[in-house]
């Protein structure tokens, strides 16, 4: 017991240990203070943010990667933005896009090969037919696009991001925002200012002392400003950029330090949000809890052929260190945010893996035979693998739209509703680990399947339970917001699916028409529903529309499907299918005497 | 007789009928939701869950055929059920009190849905800044209305509802010499400008004469309104005014005058006046920073009671509505550069019964949990038993 306890401790504490060592700061870029300057905060999409969450959206956005290769070193975000903004004929070389689809590729003379990656001087000769498809593409409705179509929109808005990105700090092919500053008063000046302002993607100086503190204001907006030249943060700026041009690592570092002094001094808790939320992206929680589950499902299937006493535990240990990410994560989105944890579909997955993961630990506690480990760790990870999809739309905490905005729905409602998924999906993990136990376990253990009987049928009590309170919940919102308590729409329907199939798996249990075997082939088939009502409900319509994830969804989703059902067929295959015949002796005397252990 | 009573009420109580109608339920919930993206959603939640029926029109003939209980049917059987086993399986004792609160949420939920199917009205107000309207709008429902303008000070109004003009060939307007003759109707239309290459104008009055309508099928998607257009004849007094186009794309107001009376003739949303009147006094939508995300949309209105003596201001924001006279006034939409206002108006009568149910159906299994919680922790002494109680503690804990 002792000796457990150490084990699951050490296996836990080394990989929390793994996950510090992983957020600390990398050292300096060829002598750049590059993480200085991912410090530096700015506005964007509404919020106050780091200007390396700028970086790392937009390059995942614009090559689904928050970091990529070239020329034998690994470029960062936030290098790569000082190189788009400050040495454009620099970042054109770079292979920063994505481009999948083989007939986007002919447009600009390029056959799909095993490269998928092109830099924008790739682009650069189809750039006019790539603007002259997108601009005709866009006047149809999205729904109604064809997969070039929507292709060729999704690239050329991400080469329009990439053009702003260009075009925020100072114009391309100008002499740089230092000289814009110099002769600000020049003829044609206030021309490119105002083309400046128009064009930035997010907005770099903050607000002047007594303004509102959402008057954050860009390059252009600031170089119209009477007092451009004595405006301390707008010449750092430009010191900055002409350091990074030049390469001069001792100015750059200088001009880092000068931004983050005035930052501090002026707006100490925009510069606390922004600190906060770069440990955040640095640390990665979700892609390192992933990690940690992969790792404890790997020490599990060990335990199953060496020395389990010591690997069961160790799978739990690190099960938990999983968990604490996972939970750290989700503690600082809702923090950094100031907002219940789900408020997207983004974290909505990574909160339905949080939600079974930690149902996964107590239940582990519970019985103690590396079950609920198993079945929490691939949940956890798929779950978190998942949301690694959703989130190639750019920022992950947008602000809420207006009919959103209420912390007290987002935090009973939708709350309540996800852990209603997370409940039907881990009673379906869970009826997947009895099934494939049944088929593949050696050894005979009647109280290890009575105890995953007895669990899934509480889990989908639990689910049954939240998803009602849930969709009801939501009923009561749209009746607070928009004076219907149901509306049929599809996701109230998908909701109410959930509810109905978690209603009716009980009522056949109790009523004896189904028995444990029964039960899990319909809990694996509340996955398909739960799945339906989650995605597959935001697809209706599509045809083969939305490019990108939602078209990959498409298929994702169907696959998913297809795995479900068959393993419902495994489960629902007769006994003489098992490689554990005696298993199914323990239910009725009909059965002949236990077969041998194979 | 006898039997065959015990055995109805057998089948009436059964689990097996609360499964089948859950299971019914689900199919006709996934159809409705596939039907939607063809019918829109009214349509479609009229063909399968607020009908006792589901028709299939035999293709090729004219007849329809029913296939499956309607949503109103499963629901109301459910209900039956849920009632009938209530009373006769569910013995009256505390341990079963959990169930029988959730219960008996359950039916007021269904009752509630009933309720909203059969009595709740949805309208509009639209409202600009500075203007002052007294009466709401079906933003679906269509009518063709005949006004008498002869009196300055006072409007007489005449509404025949859309459904009326489809159905029948002539209506007579109460209390008017006037009778209306509809002479074609088309529920969506596309009107153009009348080109030579045209057929002659169905209408021989008014705006219709230089006009071309051509009938479309029904709108399926829900935010794009349906255009209807109607030909109708006026005759009153045995003489006729004339063939005139009305239609809801057209705005020109049409006149027609018998016996001295101007009567004022266009097709509309279909109106309900109410005794107060409301007054848009500031609209305002906000916007995040630097992006066009709205952040919050607010009308501030001024109601006005004579009846009640009444004068007030109001705001009405998301989240926030204005209940007032057994209605609801929720912010819906906006338009014409922020300046107007669109509030959705609501009257259900059956608008609590949802709440009631929720806090029932939440108590009800919370006790019941409860319950079984309790008789799992004395149970889980016993080692038999040790994994089915706490499969129940896992529920609760968790």
């Amino acid at each position: 017991m002792k000796i457990t306890r150490h084990v699951s401790l050490a296996a836990g504490v080394l990989a929390l240990v793994g996950a510090a060592v992983a957020a600390m700061p990398h050292g300096a870029v060829r002598g750049f203070d590059v993480n200085g300057f991912a410090r530096v905060p700015v506005l964007e999409g509404g919020r106050v943010k780091p200007i390396d969450s700028v970086a790392r959206n937009s390059l995942l956005m614009i090559r689904s990667q928050q970091s990529f290769r070239h020329d034998g070193r690994t470029i960062g975000p936030d290098e790569w933005l000082l190189d788009v903004m400050f040495r454009p004929a620099v970042a054109d070389t770079q292979p920063a896009f994505v481009i999948n689809d083989p007939e986007v590729l002919s447009l600009i003379g390029q056959q799909q090969t095993s490269n998928r990656y092109f830099s924008f001087a790739d682009l650069a000769p189809g750039i006019a037919e790539i603007q002259r498809q997108a601009l005709a593409a866009q006047r149809i409705d999205a729904k109604q696009r064809t997969r070039f179509q929507s292709a060729v929109v999704n690239l050329f808005e991400r080469v329009y991001l990439y053009y702003r990105l260009k075009n925020t700090m100072q114009l391309e092919g100008t002499p740089g925002l230092g000289a814009e500053v110099a002769t600000r008063t020049a003829p044609g000046a206030a021309q490119r200012h105002v083309a400046l302002a128009e064009l930035a993607h997010f907005r770099a100086l903050p607000p002047p002392p007594g303004a509102s503190p959402d008057a954050w204001r860009n390059a252009g907006e600031a170089l119209l400003a009477p007092n451009a030249t004595e405006d301390p943060t707008l010449v750092g700026w430009a010191r900055l950029g002409a350091a990074w041009a030049a390469q001069d690592a001792a100015s750059f570092n200088r001009s880092v330090d000068d931004l983050a002094a005035l930052s501090v001094a002026a707006h100490p808790e925009a510069q606390k949000q922004a600190d906060h939320e770069i440990t955040f992206n640095r640390a990665q929680p979700f892609y390192v809890g992933m990690v940690i589950y992969v790792l404890a499902l790997l020490a599990l299937f060990g335990s199953w052929a060496w020395k389990p006493h010591l690997l069961q535990p160790a799978a739990f240990g690190l099960l938990c260190a999983g968990a604490v990410v996972h939970t750290v994560g989700l503690a600082s989105r809702v923090i950094l945010q100031g907002r219940p944890p789900v408020t997207n579909l983004y974290s909505s997955a990574v909160f339905v893996g949080w939600g079974i993961v930690l149902l996964g630990v107590i239940l582990e506690r519970m019985y103690r035979r590396g079950f609920a480990t198993a079945v929490a760790a691939a949940s956890g990870f798929a779950s978190l693998l998942v949301a690694h999809h959703l989130s190639g739309d750019g920022d992950t905490m947008e602000m809420m739209r207006a009919v959103l905005d209420s912390n007290f729905w987002l935090a009973t409602h939708v709350i309540t509703i996800t852990i209603g998924y997370s409940g039907t999906f881990l009673a379906g993990a869970l009826a997947i680990g009895y099934t494939l136990r049944r088929h593949l376990a050696r050894r005979i253990d009647p109280a290890t399947t009575k105890a995953l009987g007895a669990t899934t049928y509480g889990i989908i009590c639990f689910a049954l339970f939240f998803s009602f309170i849930g969709t009801v919940l939501g009923g009561i919102w749209a009746d607070q917001s928009w004076g219907r308590f149901w509306g049929w729409d599809p996701k109230e329907n998908g909701a109410l699916l959930i509810v109905l199939w978690n209603a009716i798996i009980l009522h056949a249990r109790w009523a004896g028409y189904v028995r444990e075997k029964g039960v899990m082939a319909m809990a694996i088939f509340g996955n398909v529903i739960t799945s339906l009502s989650w995605f597959g409900v935001n697809m209706l319509g599509v045809g083969l529309h939305s490019y990108g994830f939602m078209d990959s969804a498409f298929w994702a989703l169907t696959a998913f499907i297809g795995s479900q059902l068959a393993f419902m067929a495994l489960c629902l295959a007769p006994p003489k299918f098992w490689r554990v015949r005696s298993a199914a002796a323990e239910k009725g005397p009909e059965q002949e005497q236990p077969a041998l252990k194979t | 007789m006898a039997r065959i009573s015990s055995l109805l009420w057998g089948a009436l109580t059964s689990l097996k009928l609360t499964i089948v109608c859950l299971a019914a339920l689900m199919v006709l919930v996934i159809a409705c939701t596939l039907a939607q993206v063809k019918l829109g959603t009214f349509a479609a939640v009229d063909v399968y869950i607020r009908s006792w029926v589901v028709w299939w029109d035999v293709p090729g003939t004219v007849y329809s055929v029913p296939i499956f209980p309607g949503g109103a049917l499963a629901g109301l059987v459910l209900g039956l059920n849920l009632v009938a086993a209530q009373l006769s399986r569910l013995e009256l004792s505390w341990g079963k009190a959990g169930l029988w609160v959730v219960h008996a949420g359950l039916i007021l939920l269904v009752a509630g849905e009933f309720v909203t199917g059969a009595f709740q009205v949805d309208t509009q107000l639209a409202v600009e800044e500075g203007q002052t309207v007294n009466f709401v709008e079906s933003p679906r429902l269509l009518e063709l209305a005949v006004v008498d303008v002869t009196d300055p000070q006072h409007d007489d109004v005449y509404g025949v509802p859309a459904a009326m003009l489809a159905s029948r060939d002539a209506i007579q307007l109460p209390g008017t010499p006037v009778t209306l003759k509809v002479r074609y109707f088309m529920e969506n239309s596309e009107l153009t400008r009348r080109t030579e290459a045209d057929p002659p104008p169905m209408a021989n009055q008014g705006v219709g004469t230089g006009i071309t309508a051509r009938e479309l099928p029904r709108e399926s998607r829900d935010d794009v309104p349906n255009l209807t257009t109607v030909f109708v004849e006026p005759v009153a007094g045995g003489k006729s005014y004339g063939t005139w186009m009305a239609s809801n794309a057209l705005a020109a107001t049409q006149t027609f005058t018998h016996d001295g009376r101007t009567y004022e003739l266009s097709l509309r949303h279909q109106r309900h006046y109410l005794p107060y009147s409301v007054t848009l006094k500031d609209f305002k939508h906000d916007v995040y920073p630097g992006t066009q995300i709205p952040k919050n949309f607010s009308s501030l209105v001024h109601i006005s009671n004579p009846g009640r003596g009444e004068e007030r201001d109001v705001l009405i924001y998301m989240n926030q509505p204005l209940r007032y006279d057994g209605k609801a006034f929720y912010q819906a939409s906006f338009g014409k550069d922020d300046r107007l206002s669109i509030l959705q108006v609501v009257e259900n009568p059956g608008w609590l019964l949802p709440y009631i149910s929720c806090a029932l159906v939440a108590i009800g299994l919370i006790v019941h949990f409860g319950i079984s919680l309790r008789r799992g922790m004395r149970r889980r002494t016993s080692p038999e038993t040790t994994t089915a109680a706490s499969g129940s503690t896992a529920a609760v804990e968790a």
